[in-house]
């Protein structure tokens, strides 16, 4: 029997000016367990003003390779389907290895291939490396009241050792301490 | 301040700081061994947030007598610590892990608030800051009390049992100190029957819904905070040992 909890892809918002992006994934046993540990694992000392849970497998994702090879992994749609809203999440750079995508906005479609054609021809500004759609009903969202805003995300910014070149900090060398005694 | 004022007022703190960073030293035994990654991180957060609780207490308390917070924590025998015995039992399961935190955080939450309105200024303070956090903490048990009382009849037994157990010594955060009554006549303290009454109510109607029965019998109540269970020396005994080794750890 999997024992495994579901998988959540989680999406972080830094400020109010900037996307949410992509920062990696949880298991959790449901959206608001999954908000909890997303909190937990990463916004507690990064900047956050809002986080974002989808479950995985609500993600239609497809790569410039898998288009280019016109092997487009989505699902067939049955022509009576109707328009609903998806997500559009593309990954624009190759630089930065903990950021996968970032969120560009909404398309009204009936079915992912159709929101893929659809942000393919509104979102044009950058070259898209990787796209992301995911259904709007499946994005589950942290609360946007100030208190919530308060208590899940300002502690942060009293946090020290907020980034990893500050570790070195915590202590000091062995050899500054060399002869010293017990 | 009056000279009994203060006294009573560096007692509140120290027990306020040792209910903290007891419970901190419990909850880091899951360290490495909680039931998923994201719940081992979520519990190191929270020992993490405790201790840092824990530092905001004893540094008001040093304010007001010079007391070093690393003597207090590393170096006072367990007879003088003045944690709640709730916070100092073995960490038992999951479910019982999740239970006291619950039953602590939601005290903590309401006491918080209503000390925001306490009249010496950095204790009002402090509480503000401390209650931001506990917020989150709140919800991070409540979902877990939920869920488990809830779940599977397994994890619903579990729970209860925890319930059961622990319901009694949790009436001790409700227990004033030696002394409180002249702090909270001088409105620097929240009346503790009031919080009491509030967190009954919320408690009450929270454990209810997730399908569990309060204790009729509610046990073993403590009062005495200089009174301890023989868990508390064990805990120390590991705390401690490091510090009491070498106290001025120049090399590690």
């Amino acid at each position: 029997m999997d024992t495994q909890w579901p998988r959540w892809e989680v999406f972080k918002q830094d400020t109010p000016s900037k996307p949410h992006q992509a920062v990696g994934s949880v298991h959790a046993a449901d959206p608001e367990h999954a908000l909890l540990t997303a909190r937990h694992v990463f916004a507690r000392r990064p900047q956050a003003v809002s986080l974002w849970v989808v479950p995985a497998e609500a993600v239609f994702s497809v790569t410039k390779e898998q288009l280019e090879a016109g092997t487009v992994p989505f699902p067939e749609t049955p022509p009576t389907t109707k328009p609903t809203l998806y997500y559009v999440f593309r990954k624009t750079s190759h630089k930065r290895s903990m950021t996968f995508v970032d969120y560009v906005g909404e398309v009204s479609a009936a079915g992912p291939a159709e929101a893929l054609k659809e942000a393919q021809s509104r979102f044009t500004d950058a070259e898209a490396l990787a796209w992301w759609l995911v259904p709007a009903l499946q994005v589950v969202k942290s609360d946007p009241s100030r208190e919530a805003i308060e208590s899940w995300f300002e502690p942060a910014k009293d946090k020290t050792y907020k980034q990893q070149q500050y570790y070195a900090t915590v202590g000091s060398h062995v050899s500054k301490h060399k002869g010293a005694k017990r | 301040m009056k000279p009994e004022v203060k006294e009573a007022l560096i007692a509140k703190l120290t027990a306020l700081a040792d209910d903290e960073v007891i419970l901190a030293q419990r909850n880091s035994e899951w360290v490495g061994h909680a039931p998923i990654l994201e719940e081992d991180i979520a519990l190191a957060n929270l020992t993490q947030d405790e201790l840092g609780h824990a530092q905001i207490w004893y540094g008001l308390r040093q304010a007001l007598d010079g007391a070093d917070p690393d003597r207090l924590v590393f170096f006072r025998e367990a007879s003088e610590f003045r944690n709640a015995e709730l916070l100092e039992l073995p960490r038992g399961d999951w479910a019982f892990t999740m239970l006291r935190q619950f039953l602590f955080d939601l005290y903590e939450s309401l006491w918080l608030e209503a000390a925001q309105r306490s009249l010496y200024p950095p204790l009002a303070q402090a509480a503000g800051k401390i209650l931001r956090e506990e917020r989150f903490h709140l919800q991070h048990s409540r979902a877990w009390v939920e869920r488990l009382g809830l779940g599977t009849e397994e994890s619903h037994r579990r729970l209860q049992e925890a319930l059961d157990f622990q319901w009694g010594y949790a009436q001790q955060l409700f227990v004033p100190i030696p002394g409180e009554a002249l702090l909270v006549a001088e409105g620097l303290l929240p009346d503790l029957e009031t919080v009491k009454a509030r967190w009954l109510e919320y408690a009450t109607q929270r454990l209810q819904q997730s399908g569990l029965k309060l204790p009729i019998n509610p046990g073993y109540q403590p009062a005495d905070r200089s009174h301890h269970t023989e868990h508390l020396w064990s805990l120390l005994a590991e705390m401690q040992s490091t510090a009491r080794w070498d106290p001025q750890a120049q090399v590690w």
